[in-house]
């Protein structure tokens, strides 16, 4: 029994997780920032990306190191894989909550009226689900779960949709246009965060049945979509 | 169930598939055919019931555990337990359909026609020339016997070596020269089938890995079966691998084959318990 090699993976995964706990606590500072306006939390959503960051890079080289020096294979290998490309997704995610609390503190002070916020923290609230999902699916070994994430993702790309609408609906004023296009951009950021908990979501499936396989492709639609 | 193995398919990149490529319909003959070999020395069953093919220009990798059987049983594709005392085989062992246990099977031909390499390099103290064309004397193969031994040392990636010092003795080269002469003295008479038991264990990892690209060339021509230890060394070289595994029973302890698949198969998703314990470490 190679007693270091397993504890190092354990503890890679745990790492892993603890930055997943760390893009949820980002995602809900953004929204938050968001929603109230508050840029002093906007700025903390910023400053503490250096947190994700450095998990990240924490993972990163524990599985250089792991490559090579323990050569893993089968179960092993899955799971070293699936975390590093996790660990991708997640930073990416929190780099997305770094650009939502950016773009807050950008917009002109104008009100666009309730139903906007109600938009975002509709999506947002979808996406911490998502992202819970794909954190204890991936945990617990849950490909069921981890399939679930793709009606999720449909529910979030729903409410992008809305959202864009409502900024079609905006009108002309200067103002309100700047505000419609910083929206638009926070909109398909918690789209794309929605994406790639489904990636995560990927992992896990890979991880349990050794099949690459996208849940979802644009150019081959799934009959559900069709 | 172990044998019905699929030939391995090209999924990797280009320089990959080059390296493991597919054999082409005419090359996926089946060199050996075992059925249900059974050794037993004494009172003692060494390995049990195993049903396994090998295929003609692939390397087959046998890995397990110590004690799990695997010397014994490549040992049995070239008659070499003949040899053991109270060594008893049950089961069949078809050479290109030709029963190599039946009656009137002369153990000579069978091993000149499957050669084996050993753990051990083992020269005789003689010069390299002499080692060489020891096995094409005996076997009055006396033609060209120059271009026979060139040919046998370039096959075996050494004749740059010794090209210069064919009559000095062989036991001035080192572990791992020694090991490709070994190898030069059995394709020497060109067999069809190269059997490598630990080829490479007692060598330095440089001479290891010049022995397992010498095993990539030599699949060209060989079909080659190799026992090994070393679980890299199998997911390196070998094209399927077979994984043993002993089946321990009331104060008994039996090899089994377990699980013969793809390598590629066999290090990323095995399909048995046993062998994904065994290939990441949790057992063995």
């Amino acid at each position: 029994m190679r007693t270091t090699f397993q504890d190092e993976l354990a503890l890679l995964e745990a790492t892993l997780q603890e930055e997943g706990a760390l893009v949820l606590r980002a995602l809900r500072g953004a929204i938050n920032a968001l929603e109230q306006r508050d840029e002093e939390l906007a700025d903390e959503v910023i400053a503490f990306d250096d947190d994700v960051d450095e998990r990240y890079v924490r993972i990163e080289e524990g599985i250089q190191l792991l490559l090579a020096r323990q050569t893993p294979v089968a179960t092993d290998l899955r799971l070293v894989l699936a975390i590093l490309h996790i660990n991708l997704h997640l930073e990416r995610m929190a780099d997305y909550c770094v650009t939502i609390a950016k773009l807050s503190k950008l917009v002109p002070e104008v009100d666009p009226g309730p139903r906007f916020v109600e938009g975002f923290e509709e999506m947002g609230s979808r996406c911490e689900e998502m992202i819970r999902i794909a954190l204890d699916s991936f945990g617990n070994r849950d490909l069921e779960g981890a399939e679930s994430l793709v009606d999720l993702d449909e529910l979030v790309d729903r409410a992008n949709r809305r959202v864009v609408a409502r900024i079609l609906e905006l009108g002309g004023d200067p103002e309100m246009r700047e505000y419609g296009l910083r929206m638009v951009v926070v909109s398909r950021a918690l789209e794309r965060i929605g994406d790639h908990a489904v990636d995560i979501g990927e992992q896990t499936a890979y991880l349990l049945t050794a099949e690459f396989r996208e849940f979802t492709d644009a150019s081959h639609p799934s009959p559900r979509e069709a | 169930m172990a044998r019905d193995v699929t030939i391995p398919v090209d999924v990797g990149p280009a320089e990959i598939a080059q390296e493991r490529k597919a054999p082409t319909p005419a090359q996926r003959d089946v060199v050996f055919d075992i059925d249900g070999l059974t050794v037993s020395y004494g009172s003692t069953t060494a390995i049990s019931r195993v049903d396994l093919d090998v295929y003609r220009n692939l390397i087959t990798a046998v890995i397990g555990p110590s004690g799990c059987g695997k010397s014994t049983f490549i040992r049995c594709l070239n008659r070499m337990n003949d040899l053991v005392p109270g060594a008893r085989i049950d089961g069949q062992v078809l050479y290109r359909g030709q029963d190599l246990y039946a009656d009137g099977v002369d153990p000579v031909e069978v091993r000149r026609r499957i050669g084996m390499v050993f753990q051990r390099a083992n020269p005789f103290p003689k010069s390299i020339y002499d080692n060489v064309a020891w096995g094409p004397r005996v076997l009055g193969m006396k033609k060209d016997l120059d271009g026979r031994i060139e040919r046998a040392l370039t096959d075996a990636a050494l004749w740059d070596e010794v090209k210069d010092r064919l009559k000095k003795s062989a036991l001035s080269l080192s572990g791992g020269q020694q090991q490709r002469l070994c190898i030069a003295r059995a394709i020497a008479i060109e067999p069809e089938v190269l059997l490598l038991d630990e080829p490479a264990s007692a060598l330095d990892p440089i001479a290891t890995s010049a022995i397992e690209d010498l095993m990539h060339e030599l699949k060209k021509e060989y079909t080659l079966v190799i026992v090994t230890h070393n679980m890299q060394q199998a997911a390196r070289v070998a094209d399927l691998t077979a994984f043993f595994s002993l089946e321990v029973g009331e104060s008994k302890r039996t090899g089994v084959l377990v699980e013969y698949d793809t390598t590629d198969k066999i290090f990323t998703n095995p399909s048995d318990q046993r062998t994904e314990d065994y290939v990441t470490g949790r057992f063995g």
